[in-house]
């Protein structure tokens, strides 16, 4: 069955590492280069981020983020350049129009902290199954409701998009010309609005009672099916994740 | 010319995984079923005749016009396809309306399309519901109005995927008129169906297809006699025709009408 996913199959280290480690990942490389303000620390984390993003062999596939990024952050650089509120030294010009040092560094300090960003959530969405993630979250804690919610968007999606497509397929057989020019495009579209969203309500309910008739609701303590593959050092990698985020803190403090 | 030419057809989803592998056959006007497994390829080519889908190797002359090269709304006013499941083509919210859109999409003037489409539901039952909305009936009732919405739009070939599903005893017999009706009008009527004892009633040719090729075409008579043939494409005969072979009657019977003939005349 199709799901609306990110998930690039694959062997690499990165993929045996299980979601939580690899959120709490996510979380520190949003976290320290913000607690540390400083160029260096971001640097860093671009570097460990994209690092891994190699190793995890998706590279190919956050290139396109990145590109699509960048076209946004130039914006930052000019704006920043121009305007940032601590600009003193003139760096250089282009006729009259004067980009100072200060900004451009605070510009390159935010776009390093972005693309790790970017690497760092790929890395998440790349190399984990959304089941994965939803059955580990939902195993800390997570509400196994809100954690269904998560799961059936990602299915729901994808089903919605095919039952577009035979719906589209039904009203073209019946002469319907879909082909063609914007407008015509548009008012084609109006007669599938009705039967697919009355098609995704009647799978809705009766997924709901599928669920209901297997004890969804049930108040004892669900156990799972998939033991899922325990991933030997997270315990280790999250302390130790968790130790940096606080040494970050720490230093951040005495300084 | 036949109503519909398919010459050395190919055709599949992904790359290297052919669904169709080599077809070539003609239809004339002799209603069809077409018969065969599940993920035979059986809906695959009858979206394949309706345009909707595009051969990947080989042509298909619908009309005497290459599917190739035709929109599937122009191949709308030749051919009409009732879908297996009603909810994907509902969307009026009233049954006339639903019934009317197809005929005026072809280019039917209003008086026209509503005298088709008033008496396609005459012919299904529904004449008297016309003014309610679709989605309060039936779903078997539902796929009776489908199937209006097809007919009313008047072409020379009807496709059907499945009409008997959840229909009853009532329902199928309804749709067995439907098709003899069709047939005295003298337009093509072809069936995707499961139903063995329903195509030895209705149908005068069957076509099986197994793992994308045509196992076995002709007479019903004569394509169902093939006992061993048949279960290797998992299929089975009409009861009748089982129920003689166990009697060890030497005429390959098809339905009830001729085993009570032939049992009277014994
Ligand atoms: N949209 C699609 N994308 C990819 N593969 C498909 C698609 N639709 C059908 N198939 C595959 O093509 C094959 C033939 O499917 P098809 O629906 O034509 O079979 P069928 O004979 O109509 O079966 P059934 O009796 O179950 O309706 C199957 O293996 C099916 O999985
Ligand atoms: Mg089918």
């Amino acid at each position: 069955m199709r799901t609306l996913s990110l998930y690039q199959e694959g062997d690499s280290i990165i993929h045996k590492i299980d979601p939580i480690t690899k959120i709490i990942f996510v979380l520190i490389t949003i976290l320290i280069p913000i607690i540390m303000g400083t160029l260096n620390s971001a640097f860093a984390f671009l570097i460990i981020s994209l690092t891994l993003v190699i190793i995890a062999g998706v590279i190919k596939k956050v290139l396109p983020i990145v590109g699509f990024t960048s076209i946004i952050l130039v914006t930052v650089i000019i704006i920043q350049g121009l305007y940032y509120f601590n600009n003193r030294t003139p760096f250089f010009a282009i006729g009259t129009v004067v980009f100072y040092k200060e900004g451009l560094l605070y510009a390159l300090e935010i776009i390093l902290r972005i693309y790790s960003i970017i690497n760092s959530v790929s890395l998440l969405m790349f190399t984990t199954k959304p089941s994965d993630l939803v059955e580990a979250l939902v195993k800390k804690g997570l509400s196994p409701r809100i954690g269904y919610v998560f799961s059936s968007v990602l299915q729901i999606i994808p089903q919605m998009m095919s039952t577009v497509d035979t719906i589209i397929d039904a009203q073209r057989s019946r002469g319907m010309e879909v082909e063609g020019s914007f407008s015509r495009r548009i008012r084609a579209f109006i007669p599938l609005i009705g039967p697919a969203v009355i098609s995704s309500l009647i799978d809705t309910k009766e997924r709901a009672m599928a669920l209901e008739v297997r004890a969804f609701n049930s108040r004892y303590k669900k156990t799972f099916l998939n033991e899922g593959t325990t991933f030997k050092y997270a315990d280790v990698m999250q302390v130790s994740l968790i130790s940096i985020l606080i040494i970050s803190i720490v230093l951040r403090f005495v300084h | 010319m036949s109503e519909i030419e398919v010459r050395n057809l190919h055709f599949s989803y992904t790359k290297g995984q052919e669904v169709l592998a080599g077809i070539t056959l003609d239809l004339n006007l002799r209603p069809t079923a077409i018969i065969g497994q599940n993920g035979a390829g059986k809906t695959t080519f009858v979206k394949l005749l309706k345009g909707l889908l595009k051969p990947t190797e080989g042509d298909i002359f619908v009309k005497g016009y290459n599917t190739k090269e035709k929109s599937v709304a122009f191949l709308a006013r030749y051919m009409g396809l009732v879908f297996q499941n009603p909810n994907d083509q509902i969307f009026k919210s009233k049954l006339i309306d639903e019934v009317m859109f197809g005929p005026l999409n072809i280019g039917q003037d209003e008086k026209t399309a509503k005298r088709n489409s008033l008496e396609a539901l005459d012919l299904v039952g529904l004449r008297n519901r016309i003014n309610e909305n679709p989605y309060d009936l039936s779903l078997s009732d539902r796929k009776l109005v489908s199937i209006a919405s097809i007919l009313a739009m008047d072409t020379d070939i009807v496709v059907f995927d499945e009409p008997t599903i959840a229909q009853d005893y009532r329902g199928k017999e309804k749709i067995k008129d439907i098709i003899r009706y069709l047939k005295d009008k003298g337009k093509l009527v072809i069936t995707i169906i499961h139903d063995m004892d329903f195509v030895a009633e209705t149908f005068e040719r069957v076509i099986v297809f197994n793992r994308g090729k045509v196992l076995l075409d002709g007479d019903t008579r004569f394509v169902y006699s093939y006992r061993d043939k048949l279960r290797t494409a998992s299929l089975e005969q009409p009861y009748v025709m089982q129920l003689a072979q166990k009697l060890h009657i030497g005429t390959p019977l098809l339905t009830v009408d001729e085993f009570t003939d032939w049992f009277n005349k014994r």
